[in-house]
């Protein structure tokens, strides 16, 4: 009788503590993320940031590419398309010139004044015959708000975080496609690239960019307004 | 002339008393209403019917919207005990998931498995669903709003009606010819029959009280006050109402005696087979069959829609017999979302040794009780409500440092 009566006791007492336990979490506030609708994964303490080196969607800037179709040959699953055509002999789309890396994300092409190998050393650069053609869309924006005509700047070494020299382009890109339904994600084409101009995002957009249709997934990196040569000549006489 | 057409084989509806609610409704409302030529031949007999026809008919439209909202309450409940927020997608917050629910069951193939019994297979979902709709029928909702059967044996009723469910259940089992289903309708026949033991039992306490089987009665004996609801009257039916309350739970098929439909174990138990329409009417009649539940144990022990103080409307009429309602239902999901299943002996035991030997006792003491006090004696009440606090506070003190130690540590 007396493990009876301690039996049933027991029975109440755990379901009670079981009960209180639940009911302390009812009123816990919900770690729910409504994914698709809220981007803010830093706001969220247990979503963590995407890290460095993420094989996101391939991204070519075709600025830089010289259509070497390395990365075609290598692609496992055939996800890259390269049409292209070299120039005639002796025609090119543009001289050799620097791009300025600046420290906070924005570049600036043009030629550096002086002798390009003491840049470094000096406190300042001074960048000629800026082209807004190449050129990122912030530095096209604040070129043209600011009404400089002599398309010369000054930055101090210290804003300036790497120099690269591209080299006079004798080709002509028609078609870069990269098919992100069929890529595995491999990065085999990044590695392979010489210029480093084919990469892979690990922000936000490198991973969120899916849609209800297959072919909004085939991405076209050419620029045919870059090769566009009698309209740029059009653009520089009117300046 | 066969006997059937004979004057008096059918027995006729009392219009002079007017007892029935249906018949007041179309004398006092209807007929002054209608243009004189009509009004004298007005037929009494037919338009009580009638009008015991639409009422039921508003039933038959509301109830399934029950589910409805029971179902989105339950998976939001649930999420809330998880940390999630539950179905956000559908309508805003997702209220509207469960319609789309209902639209995707209406659509899917209504497969009846080829080996099976047909019949039977066709016939389980409407009888399992047809009584758990007519528990309804003698539920008392409100003061003004009419009981749309007013037995005076409206409890009785309800006990047997629910327990032809379990027809329905072993039906619905044996027809599918899969061991899964088979093994859930058996299952679910013991539980079931074991529980009606100490619901009834638990009941009759009650039905001893009020010395009525009427719902009505019930209801209107409790019309003082939260300490004159029949949970508080006497310390048995204290007791009596947890009894009821766990073997409703276990009546229902839902979490901790969930065993004739545990996912884990047996697919989905009794309607594995199912799918489509058919499938959903299961699932609607377990949700309203876990509304009605609770809205018995409001009506039996919680007052039905009398309010917690004698003259107030607070937690009185329609909206207080809904709230208390829905608050036995989330009791019911707390207790979900916080035990585990039980074992089959666990099940077994639990009725058999625990539940209907307390049961007796509760009748027993109920009985003592009725001959020691008058009805409704004041006296009565306060020391039962002495009693039980009483009880609670020792439970809680005396017992909680005595019987619930820590296992001694075994010497290695």
């Amino acid at each position: 009788m007396d493990k009876y009566i301690r039996n049933i006791y027991k029975g109440v007492y755990t379901v009670l503590v079981g009960m209180r336990v639940t009911i302390r979490q009812f009123f816990e506030p919900n770690v729910t993320h409504q994914y698709p609708y809220q981007h803010d994964f830093e706001k969220k303490q247990n979503v963590r940031e995407i890290p460095k080196g993420y094989r996101g969607q391939l991204y070519n800037r075709i600025e830089d590419c010289i259509g070497c179709k390395k990365c075609e040959l290598i692609c496992p699953v055939d996800c890259i398309t390269i049409t292209g055509d070299k120039l005639p002999k002796g025609e090119q789309l543009w001289d050799s010139m620097n791009v300025v890396h600046l420290k906070d994300g924005r570049e600036v092409i043009g030629i550096i004044e002086g002798d390009d190998k003491k840049i470094m050393s000096e406190d300042s650069m001074t960048i000629t015959n800026i082209t807004t053609r190449l050129g990122s869309q912030e530095v096209i924006d604040r070129l043209e708000a600011s009404g400089d005509e002599s398309r010369t700047e000054t930055f101090s070494t210290e804003e300036v975080s790497r120099v690269v020299t591209r080299n006079p382009v004798v080709f002509y890109l028609d078609q870069f496609d990269i098919d992100m339904s069929l890529c595995m994600y491999c990065g085999l084409c990044t590695e392979v690239c010489p210029t480093q101009c084919l990469v892979m995002k690990d922000s936000l957009e490198g991973i969120e960019y899916s849609s209800f249709d297959r072919t909004d997934l085939i991405f076209n990196f050419d620029k045919q307004e870059m090769y566009d040569k009698d309209e740029a000549e059009n653009t520089e006489a009117a300046d | 002339m066969p006997e059937i057409f004979s004057e008096g084989f059918f027995p006729k509806i009392n219009l002079q008393e007017g007892t029935n609610w249906a018949t007041d409704f179309v004398r006092d409302v209807i007929i002054p209403r209608l243009p004189e030529a009509v009004a004298g031949h007005f037929p009494m007999e037919l338009g009580t019917v009638l009008v015991m026809l639409a009422f039921a008919g508003i039933f038959v439209a509301v109830v399934p919207l029950l589910p409805l909202v029971l179902v989105l309450a339950e998976r939001k409940v649930a999420a809330r005990f998880q940390n999630r927020t539950g179905p956000m997608r559908v309508g805003p917050w997702g209220t509207l998931q469960t319609l789309a629910d209902g639209i995707k069951l209406i659509f899917k193939e209504d497969y009846i498995p080829p080996q099976g019994d047909k019949l039977l297979f066709l016939l389980a979902p409407y009888i399992i669903f047809a009584c758990s709709f007519a528990v309804f029928a003698a539920i008392p909702f409100g003061d003004g709003i009419p009981i749309p059967s007013d037995f005076n044996i409206g409890i009785f009723y309800i006990m047997a009606i629910s327990s032809v469910i379990v027809m329905g259940v072993i039906m619905a089992g044996w027809s599918s010819n899969s061991k899964w289903s088979l093994l859930g309708s058996l299952r679910s026949a013991a539980q079931i029959v074991s529980y009606e033991i100490p619901l009834g039992l638990s009941i009759l306490t009650v039905v001893m009280l009020v010395e009525s089987l009427g719902m009505r009665d019930i209801v209107n004996s409790q019309s003082g006050g939260i300490f004159t609801w029949l949970i508080f009257r006497t310390p048995f039916t204290f007791i009596a109402f947890f009894i009821f309350f766990i073997s409703s739970i276990a009546e229902v098929n839902r979490t901790p005696f969930d065993l004739p439909e545990a996912e884990s174990e047996i697919v989905a138990g009794f309607h594995t087979e199912y799918s489509g329409m058919r499938f959903a009417l299961f699932f609607i009649a377990e949700y309203a069959n876990m509304f009605a539940v609770s809205a018995i144990g409001v009506t039996l022990f919680l007052g039905g829609w009398q309010g917690v103080l004698p003259g107030y409307d607070f937690l009185g009429g329609f909206p207080g017999f809904v709230i208390k309602t829905l608050g036995l239902v989330f009791m019911m999901m707390w207790l979900r979302w916080t035990l585990p299943r039980l074992r089959v002996d666990q099940l077994m035991n639990l009725c058999w040794k625990y539940f209907i030997p307390i049961s007796f006792f509760n009748i027993l003491g109920t009985g003592i009780w009725g001959l020691i006090f008058e009805k409704d004696d004041v006296w009565s009440i306060g020391i039962s409500c002495a009693i039980i606090y009483v009880g609670l506070i020792g439970a809680y003190t005396v017992a909680g440092r005595n019987l619930v130690r820590k296992p001694e540590p075994q010497p290695s």
